[in-house]
């Protein structure tokens, strides 16, 4: 009889010490993103600085907080999309779009295969993209993309210059 | 009112008969489903799982290499119809099978392996608008490359499953024929639209 009802005692606390476990398992919740920084090397912001580039454009808008507000409706997943800059920052920019704002999405690119790469990737997920029909000067300032696309060897990304976007 | 001996014993044949035929039948009617659809599964040549970036490009090269996106595929929404083209790492696809041409890659997994079994599953209902893959684009808001840089992803149903969202709609109902062929599925850190062929990054 008292080994009946230690197995009994010991079957109902074996069973709640698994509940509670499969309680705790259940609670730990996936960290949201970021989830921490990547194991992998963090590449410098080229702002091309006296460059002719091609850029791929998103979107002008009036103000900054609307070009921001548009940039955050315009999902790439995890990657990056459009930067927010200001139309200022490119020789011949405003004389391409004409002065419908001061902002724009844009993302610089020193090769046209890869601003078409981009255009394609961007319109695929159904967002603007239009690729401007002459090369700017980039005068430096904020960070546009640079540096996001392949080298023509295909042995990797492009890291610097090339005799298109030289002066 | 006892059951007569000659009827229970009909009865047994008649349940062995049954289960020796469905047992015989069923393999022949899968196999005929998949021949018509001209699919097998092969898990050929699958490359080694990377954890972490020196792994990643140990096993795959540069990011935005040639190989990166030396293969493409199309891949249908079931909510628009539209069918995505994207491309992906020379070493997860590309190798000659009944479904696939030879598109000089080096091995089964995605386009062949994976795919093929959500079709063959009658799971493509499930992956919805805003599919892609290889993209030569850091990760978003950093200067780090992406794993889609790499050609080692694949977002599906993005316009169901933002980003941030800890849950799934849709890809929980195929998500694990990736995990089945060597992928992690992005819910792991609240991407459910995400799959990578890669851990630790």
């Amino acid at each position: 009889m008292k080994r009946t009802v230690a197995s009994g005692i010991g079957l109902v606390l074996g069973v709640l010490v698994a509940l509670g476990l499969l309680a705790v398992a259940g609670h730990t919740a996936p960290q949201p993103y970021p989830y921490g920084t990547p194991i992998g090397p963090k590449m410098a912001r080229d702002t091309g600085a006296g460059e002719m580039l091609v850029l791929v454009l998103g979107g002008v808008y009036s103000t900054r907080a609307e070009a921001e507000a548009a940039n955050s409706q315009m999902s790439f997943g995890d990657v990056a999309g459009y930067y927010v800059v200001p139309v200022g920052q490119f020789q011949g920019f405003r004389e391409e779009i004409g002065s419908p704002g001061d902002f724009a999405l844009v993302s610089a690119f020193r090769t046209d295969q890869g601003a078409q790469e981009f255009a394609v990737f961007a319109q695929s997920i159904g967002y603007p993209a239009t690729i401007l029909s002459s090369r700017v000067r980039s005068l430096g300032g904020q960070y546009a993309g640079l540096g996001q696309e392949a080298d023509p060897s295909g042995l990797g990304p492009l890291t610097g210059p090339t005799r298109a976007s030289l002066p | 009112m006892g059951s007569r001996p000659g009827s229970s014993r009909r009865s047994r044949t008649t349940i062995v008969v049954v289960t020796a035929v469905v047992l015989a039948v069923a393999p022949l009617l899968v196999g005929w489903h998949w021949a018509k659809l001209g699919w097998r599964d092969k898990h050929y040549n699958y490359p080694p799982k990377p954890t972490g970036y020196a792994q990643i490009v140990s096993v795959f090269g540069q990011p935005c290499s040639a190989d990166a996106h030396a293969v493409s595929m199309g891949w249908p929404a079931a909510d628009n119809g539209a069918t995505y083209t994207f491309g992906f790492h020379k070493k997860l696809g590309g190798y000659p099978t009944e479904m696939v041409s030879n598109k000089g890659g080096k091995s089964t997994n995605l386009d062949n392996d994976v795919y093929g079994h959500i079709q063959n599953d009658h799971l493509i209902g499930y992956t919805k608008s805003g599919i892609w893959g290889y993209a030569c684009r850091y990760i978003k808001g950093g200067t780090s490359w992406s794993t889609h840089a790499f050609g080692i992803a694949v977002d599906i149903s993005a316009s169901y499953e933002p980003m941030g969202n800890c849950y799934s709609t849709v890809n929980k109902n195929f998500a694990f024929e990736f995990k089945n062929h060597g992928w992690r599925w992005g819910l792991d850190f609240c991407d459910p639209m995400h799959f990578q062929y890669a851990f630790g990054y």
